[in-house]
């Protein structure tokens, strides 16, 4: 089924390369909206990266990644705005919270199937967004908004250029990918499709399919609140509707879709597609009003999902399989 | 391992693409023109709000850049700014969220090199947004979002038009001692409904605030969730405490849903006081037809107001072709006007371009402002615009007539609001 | 005492609507096990059609609601056909993620072409009118709509259980390819039953406007309320749907009431986990 050898994998190395040099090639993201645009897509992929653990590797696809999402936001931005403090400790704390709600609400909610268990997560989305806005700990409705600090990494806010959110974002990139790369060659890997497979069958075999869900979710969860920590430090303000809503677990869910379920390469390909399709053409077409932008985007969901559900890795794959019938004229 | 290969350098080509095409950006040559932002929700729950606020932009940007010498407007008579320079409006929409209204506002600046930004009517996206222009000290104009936070942080580049929910409430308190005092409406207790977001929850809060300095009890503090589909327990709460007068902050379709909910459950208090939000849309109040009779509320502008603000209704026409026929300007819309109006002499004024200069012109002087109430403009450290004016009008027979204050009212007040029973 | 009548009947009233709201999509689920994301949607479109055949015609809501129905009768036939029917027998999401897509859209392009105006009809039959039994006030028009409702579950259910075509429904739901060997086109019946589905919205959709405003994005919570409806009472199970509803309109009313309204929408949410964890394929599931 794999490869097992522990070649170097130059396709990996090669993309961090080209990845950490972007900003040093002349003419390239010269331009701040340039730099956000690269910024949403490595932040997107690494969210539908931590998703796709659950969703992708283990096949439970939750649609309640926002709250996780949110709780590291909101660690970040209670650190900061509430107690005046870096934000690196609340991101941290906010990322193990995130994580033991993620198993606390999960290990009743694994035991629902298919549709059940996804409308469950949606409840679970709606009931902690209602909260949050009335929890005036954390600010409520009205949110939390960042005042000017020092810049730099200690503070991780950046005022005049990008660079830093940029190097920033590469690094948690970095982190979930290797995560994840190192899932997929680790023995916790194979459960977790195994699980996938059948949850009987894993069982047969040894494998304690509870347990290994209730892992993937907790590592899914910590990291999903990671990058809201990043969310937070980047738009200088969280509140409910911005970081705990259904639109976010969406996007969670879409973009992992829409590059490959499963797959490694498949959560960046499908940022790399829908972020600046969405932030193109809004730049473009949303000024004119009349939701062009998002008409647009609708349709290339429907069509996406319609025609290649299994993404833009199916269809990679399909050219790889033509190329190689055409090379040695089958096996 | 040959194909393999293949497949893995198909890959990292697909991804470098992708990466390359997403990043390639355009500049635009510069001309003699100020380039200014427009940043509204076009599109999500707010969506009218925002384009109606947007047309106020354009009809503004309008009357300046061409000769219109039968308005009476500042600037209106000559075309342009500043011998020649035209102002150019780049739109841009936030759709209700405030981290794409933070994007955006930095896309506008960076990218499209707009000069300032005027939006963003969602208090909680122009939040985001001003923190964006006041690190590039660039200039940023808010009409209408109400929240009184946004004039707190001493920012230096912000500047905001409509009176905040603060002095909202605080003309409401003054109306219900004038109504106790005059009319013996014998109003004792408050109530508050307001949709739970950053606008309601600061207006509810302002509310009780300024009621209970006054002595004013509050029984019922009811917040819901907008885009209701129903607010029958909303309603039955606030009957069911049953205060003299409630402050409501109830958006768009909320607010039809709530006065008819309040119709159905076949209850009123003696007075309801809205802060901006449907009551002053005169579309919906249209729909409710005779429903909307003896609300009240603040408001900044309305065509009844003819008399006390003649030289709008020829700017009203432009700003009419511009949306629809039937839509006069609201108070939210009208002060986007004012917004680029205002910003419009500052830049003549200060002979200049650089936006400090301007920033500076802006805070020393005091502005005409045909188109505010008071037809002034003046602001206070942190921006707020301390001329800024809201008459309480009251829906009779389908028009907003002024009751409050007294000296330019037209019309008394019909206390308590007549019942449904006998409409 | 009076008030905790009054709290639970306008209970009653919504969980009518969301029963009827939730029949359609319950119908499509038990059949096709496809969860349409863009039935809110579908309850919008009814509402625009409804609006503006009363705003040009000044054809009254309940008479617009039957075209309503009829018109999302052909939506839901037409979704099926260029969107669902694609999906059949791919991954379980294929089909959510799709019709997300289609609510995506037609919320925009219904922003496109009719503005986002609220839009309210005035002087309707039925609008504004109420009845008073002993300080029990009963809207008039949330009750046409709970008849309706009970109405069109009652003949939804009796088409399904009693008609030959409600059989070929049923052995399609339990197993496709042995109804297919008995000679049923699923394919048709698939395309019926999206129909049918959207018919019942459509019906509803139709009735709103007398009350509730119609703008764009009147379809979210809608949608999300009878997600929670349908798996509440459990796969396919219409009475199981009206149940559900019903309940869920119960304890919205009574926690808005006596709890507080912002939390309401939290109750109903967690009443739904709650029911999954005791019985997780819903009341009447099995």
């Amino acid at each position: 089924m794999k490869n097992r050898k522990r070649s170097v994998d130059f396709l990996w190395l090669g993309l961090l390369a080209f990845l950490a040099l972007l900003p040093l090639i002349p003419g390239l993201l010269r331009s701040s909206f340039t730099q956000h645009v690269a910024i949403q897509i490595l932040l997107y992929a690494s969210m539908a990266q931590a998703w796709n653990i659950l969703g992708g590797y283990c096949g439970q696809v939750s649609f309640g990644h926002s709250v996780f999402f949110g709780i590291g936001a909101y660690g970040a931005g209670m650190a900061v705005v509430k107690y005046g403090m870096i934000p690196w400790p609340g991101a941290f704390i906010g990322a193990v919270l995130a994580a033991a709600v993620a198993v606390v609400i999960s290990y009743p909610c694994f035991k629902l199937k298919g549709h059940y268990f996804a409308i469950a997560t949606f409840a679970i989305v709606e009931i902690f967004n209602r909260l949050f806005m009335v929890w005036y700990w954390v600010g409520g409705a009205l949110g939390l908004d960042y005042s000017f600090t020092d810049q730099g990494w200690t503070h991780f806010v950046w005022y005049e250029s990008k660079r830093g959110y940029y190097f920033g974002v590469l690094l948690l990139f970095l982190l979930v990918f290797g995560v994840v790369r190192w899932i997929e060659r680790n023995r916790l890997g194979f459960y977790l499709r195994a699980v996938r497979e059948g949850q009987e069958t894993a069982e047969s075999l040894g494998v304690n399919s509870a347990k290994v869900k209730l892992m993937a979710m907790a590592l899914s969860a910590f990291l999903a609140a990671l990058c809201g920590a990043f969310f937070a430090q980047y738009n200088y303000r969280v509140d409910p509707p911005m970081v705990m809503s259904l639109d976010m677990s969406m996007k969670f869910v879409l973009i992992t879709i829409l590059g490959g379920l499963g797959t490694f390469y498949g959560p960046l390909l499908g940022a790399a597609l829908l972020i600046p399709l969405q932030e193109y053409s809004r730049a473009f077409l949303g000024g004119i009003g009349g939701g062009v932008d998002l008409i647009i985007f609708g349709l290339l969901i429907i069509i996406v999902v319609v025609y290649q559900p299994r993404g833009i890795m199916g269809i990679i794959d399909g050219i790889r399989v033509k190329a190689k019938r055409s090379k040695e004229g089958g096996e | 391992m040959k194909q393999r290969f293949f497949g893995k350098g198909l890959l990292l080509v697909l991804v470098s693409l992708l990466m390359v095409a997403a990043l390639v950006g355009t500049s635009v040559a510069d001309e003699k023109v100020i380039k200014i932002g427009t940043l509204f929700p076009l599109t999500g729950p707010v969506a009218l709000a925002g384009q109606r606020c947007r047309a106020a932009v354009e009809t503004a940007a309008e009357v300046i850049n061409n000769a219109h010498p039968e308005l009476q407007v500042p600037l209106a008579a000559q075309e342009g700014l500043l011998d020649g320079y035209k102002i150019v409006l780049i739109h841009a929409d936030h759709q209700g969220k405030p981290d794409v209204a933070k994007s955006e506002a930095e896309r506008l600046f960076d990218q499209e090199k707009v000069w300032a930004i005027v939006g963003s009517y969602n208090s909680a996206a122009t939040k985001p947004a001003s923190f964006v222009a006041e690190l590039k000290k660039q200039i940023f104009m808010c009409g209408c979002s109400s929240s009184g936070a946004l004039t707190e942080r001493n920012f230096k580049y912000f500047f905001r038009m409509a009176p905040t929910d603060k002095t909202e409430s605080i003309e409401f308190v003054h109306y219900i001692e004038w109504i106790n005092e005059t009319k013996n409406a014998g109003v004792k207790t408050v109530g508050l409904i307001y949709e739970n977001t950053e606008f309601g929850k600061h207006a509810a809060e302002e509310g009780r605030m300024a009621a209970e300095a006054k002595g004013f009890k509050v029984v019922a503090d009811v917040a819901f969730n907008p885009g209701a589909t129903n607010l029958n327990s909303e309603v039955q709460t606030l009957k069911a405490a049953n205060p003299d007068a409630v402050f409501g902050a109830c958006l768009g379709g909320d607010y039809t849903l709530w006065v008819r909910t309040m119709k159905q459950m076949d209850w009123l208090p003696k007075v309801a006081l809205n802060y901006c939000t449907g009551y002053q849309d005169p579309i919906i109040a249209g729909q409710l037809g005779e429903d909307a009779n003896y609300f009240m509320g603040g408001t900044g502008y309305a065509p009844e107001f003819a008399e006390l603000m003649p030289a709008v209704a020829a700017v009203e026409e432009i700003y009419k072709a511009k949306t629809d026929p039937s839509v006069p300007f609201d108070s939210d819309s009208i002060q986007e006007a004012v917004a680029l109006f205002v910003l419009a002499q500052a830049i003549e004024k200060a002979g200049s371009l650089d936006p400090t200069t301007v920033a500076e012109t802006l805070h020393a002087n005091e502005w005409e402002s045909p188109l505010s109430m008071g037809g002034k403009v003046a602001f206070a450290p942190g921006g707020q615009n301390i001329k800024a004016m809201s008459m309480l009008t009251q829906l009779q027979g389908g028009e907003y007539k002024r009751v409050f204050p007294v000296d330019l009212a037209d019309t008394e007040p019909v206390i308590p609001m007549v019942p449904w029973s006998k409409r | 005492m009076g008030t905790f009548f009054q709290v639970a009947l306008d209970g009653l009233f919504n969980g009518l609507l969301y029963a009827v709201v939730a029949a359609g999509l319950s119908l499509i689920w038990g059949v096709m096990d496809v969860i349409n994301f863009a039935h809110g949607e579908f309850l919008m479109i009814a509402m625009y059609l409804s609006y503006w055949l009363g705003f040009i015609w000044k054809i009254d809501p309940l008479l617009s609601s039957l075209a309503g129905g009829l018109f999302v009768f052909l939506v839901g036939a037409l979704t099926y056909k260029l969107i669902i029917s694609h999906t059949i027998g791919k991954s379980a999401m294929s089909a959510l993620l799709a019709t997300f897509g289609l609510s995506m859209l037609l919320k925009n392009v219904c922003l496109n072409r009719f503005s986002p105006n609220f839009r309210l009809l005035q002087g309707t039959f039925l609008g504004g009118k109420t009845y008073n039994f002993g300080g029990l006030i009963v809207p008039v028009p949330q009750l046409a709509i709970g008849l309706v409702a009970l109405l069109l579950l009652t003949l939804l259910y009796a088409l399904v259980k009693r008609t030959r075509l409600g059989w070929a429904i049923q052995a399609t739901a339990m197993d496709k390819e042995a109804a297919e060997l008995m000679g049923i086109n699923t394919e048709k019946i698939y395309l019926l039953v999206f129909g049918l589905g959207g018919a019942c919205v459509g019906i509803a959709g139709g009735l709103l406007p007398s009350y509730l405003a119609v703008h764009p994005e009147v379809g979210g919570l809608f949608s999300l309320i009878a997600f929670v409806c349908v798996a509440m009472g459990g796969f396919g199970s219409i009475p199981g749907a009206l149940l559900a509803s019903l309940l869920i309109g119960l304890v919205e009313a009574f926690a808005g009431f006596y709890i507080a309204p912002v939390f309401k929408y939290v109750a109903v949410f967690g009443l739904y986990l709650v029911v999954v964890m005791v019985r997780p394929r819903g009341l009447f599931g099995w």
